[in-house]
């Protein structure tokens, strides 16, 4: 077995908790039941890993398999990259019958006719996201396993996640071996950027809680009433309280709401002030950013009205983020808010 | 307690040390004392004032219902529980409207005026069983758009709202219906096929988000399996839960008689659903 593909496996093993390590060498397969058997999991995690890569060599693994570990680690854990959102336009209106063969043959010829030096490898799951891993080299290097982009893609859908991290220079071309593969027409990174990879499909597949009227029976959601605790304590402001609960819900949905670590607002607006003050004389655009951060962004601003922390409702520039599928703005003057233009991979 | 040795081993300073902290001690339990029957005054005067308050709010309501029952004697509301007021009527009528409401959402697709407009649910469902609920929020001035749905984006929502939107709204909602049905019922299917006849199928299910193309292998039940059978359904029209091509095909090696079941096969799924054709393998196999 070839030395670098041994201490990718053993790299890769070690960046596994310990505790989990046996549940992703079973999704990965290469190694069996029996032979996970021999492994001791409570030793140290050095030891695991040279364990694995002992098993590893009895088998002969290749960079394809050291590959798709990789790749399985990054789907369990793919809460440590940032990802981005790139959509994709389509000019025709063809049927779109989407031959899974077919993209991944057009995705490697494509790239590897630019750049001879990468390693692609595919990875499918039952939900239909087709995973990509890239691994870069250059025209004269061979491909360095360690400077890898991942790329998640749902068939039949405008939008694609990229985790590039390194080699930006690279992203054109992956840019357009996606655009080919997938029968679109260009492509443009979206205004939306986060680590939780699953809520950023939330947000552009409308999978996330919008509180739609209807007559339609929902299934009984037990209104939260707390069980009365003391009957001598009485709520004196219910109506308001029941008041800000209504917008809320209506707002944000009764759902959980998507993961988003934060949401940065560019200023570009005139300072307003008393004439007579005499600030800022030029009439020049006050520059200024402001960036709400969170571990769970949306959940901080659902809760803020509900905690007294803010009136209800909340400023449509906060409540519009899952909707216009952004968290990055640029508010200029009067136009109010207004899209980044377009960035040509 | 080590003071106490202290003071064995330094008398008579250590005595002196020892008094002292008596004093000390019995200082602190008088001040806790101290500190503990305050406490308890203040108990008890804030349990007092909440009685007081109590009584008075009980007053007060006291006198807002009996102006409120003075009220409703004045507007002549009969009080005879005999006959049913108009309030109970009332109520009736909307319980069941409500429920008539909730009926029509059973047929597939309903709607509720919004305050800018109208928003719509369409519901899908294959041979009796109810699958997902879908929404659309429609503004209706100055034109008919879109405001926001829960349409999955694979869906061509787009391209039939640019078409049919503006026109003819009817259509319009009639067409994505059947696209969503459509789609619903092939998933449906794909998902029958994989939870109820994985023994038959070798390796994965090729599908896509719209399930309008589907590759895998399969075996014949009580057949030997040495001869896979490999089909591609394609689903050609959005609108239908059939395929509109397929192709079953085995090795070239394989014997004759094989063939011809894969050709009869490739007849069957253009006609039949996917999970049927195959609980018939499974039945025709058992005779």
């Amino acid at each position: 077995m070839d030395e670098i593909v041994a201490e990718y496996i053993r790299r890769t093993v070690l960046k596994i908790p310990r505790d989990e390590i046996k549940t992703v060498l079973q999704k990965w397969g290469f190694l069996s039941e029996a032979q996970l058997q021999t492994i001791n999991f409570c030793q140290i995690k050095e030891n695991i890993s040279q364990d694995v890569v002992q098993l590893c060599e009895e088998n002969s693994a290749g960079i394809k398999q050291a590959a798709v570990l990789d790749i399985i680690y990054n789907h369990i854990y793919s809460n440590k990259r940032v990802w981005s959102v790139y959509q994709m336009n389509k000019t025709g209106e063809e049927m779109d019958f989407f031959d899974l063969t077919d993209f991944k043959k057009k995705f490697k010829r494509r790239l590897q006719s630019a750049l001879t030096n990468v390693t692609i490898n595919f990875r499918e799951y039952e939900d239909n996201a087709i995973w990509i891993r890239i691994a870069w080299g250059t025209p004269y290097t061979k491909p360095n396993q360690y400077k890898t982009s991942y790329v998640v893609y749902h068939s039949q859908t405008p939008y694609v996640f990229i985790s590039v991290s390194v080699l930006k220079s690279n992203l054109p071309l992956l840019c357009q071996a996606l655009v080919a593969a997938s029968n679109y027409h260009d492509i443009h990174e979206m205004e939306l950027r986060s680590h939780s990879l699953n809520s950023l499909k939330d947000i552009v597949f409308k999978r996330y809680s919008q509180n739609f009227q209807s007559y339609y029976p929902r299934p009984i959601q037990e209104r939260n009433v707390a069980p009365e605790s003391d009957s001598r304590i009485n709520q004196e402001n219910r109506n308001e309280k029941e008041r800000i609960q209504r917008v809320n819900s209506e707002v944000f949905g009764d759902g959980p709401q998507p993961k988003l670590e934060f949401a940065r607002y560019k200023l570009e607006t005139m300072f307003k002030s008393d004439p007579q003050m005499n600030v800022l004389n030029k009439k020049e655009p006050f520059r200024c950013l402001v960036k709400f951060s969170s571990p769970h962004l949306l959940e901080s601003l659902k809760s803020l009205a509900p905690v007294g922390m803010a009136d209800a409702p909340l400023s449509p520039l906060l409540t519009c983020i899952p909707h216009k599928a952004r968290n990055y703005f640029k508010i200029k003057e009067k136009k109010g808010v207004s899209p980044r233009s377009f960035v040509s991979p | 307690q080590g003071k106490m040795e202290e003071g064995k081993a330094y008398s008579p300073h250590g005595l002196f040390a020892h008094l002292e902290m008596l004093e000390a001690r019995a200082h602190e339990a008088d001040v806790k004392e101290e500190e503990a029957k305050q406490q308890e005054e203040k108990l008890a005067r804030l349990k007092a004032r909440v009685q007081e308050l109590t009584l008075q709010r009980d007053e007060l309501q006291a006198k807002v219902d009996l102006q409120q029952k003075r009220q409703l004697e004045k507007e002549g509301v009969a009080s005879d529980p005999a006959q049913p007021s108009a309030q109970a009527v009332l109520e009736w009528k909307i319980k069941r409207v409500k429920a008539m409401l909730q009926v029509f959402c059973l047929t597939g697709i309903s709607g509720k005026l919004t305050k800018q407009g109208v928003c719509f649910c369409i519901s899908t469902a294959y041979e009796g069983t109810y699958l997902d609920s879908y929404y659309l929020d429609l503004l209706t001035k100055p034109e008919v758009r879109i405001l926001r749905h829960s349409i999955p984006i694979f869906i061509p929502l787009e391209q039939l709202a640019k078409k049919y939107l503006q026109t003819d709204i009817r259509r319009f909602l009639s067409v994505l219906s059947n696209h969503l049905n459509a789609y619903a019922a092939r998933k449906y299917q794909a998902d029958q096929l994989q939870e109820h006849f994985s023994d038959q199928i070798e390796g994965t299910l090729q599908t896509n988000s719209l399930c309008n193309l589907l590759v895998f292998n399969y075996n014949v039940p009580n057949k030997s399996k040495t001869f896979p059978f490999n089909v591609r359904l394609l689903y050609g029209d959005l609108c239908s839960s059939i395929p509109t091509k397929v192709t079953v095909s085995c090795t070239s090696e394989a014997p004759a008689s094989l063939a011809e079941m894969a050709a009869a096969h490739s007849d069957l799924f253009c006609h039949v659903a996917l999970h049927k054709a195959f609980r018939s393998f499974s039945d025709a196999g058992e005779s």
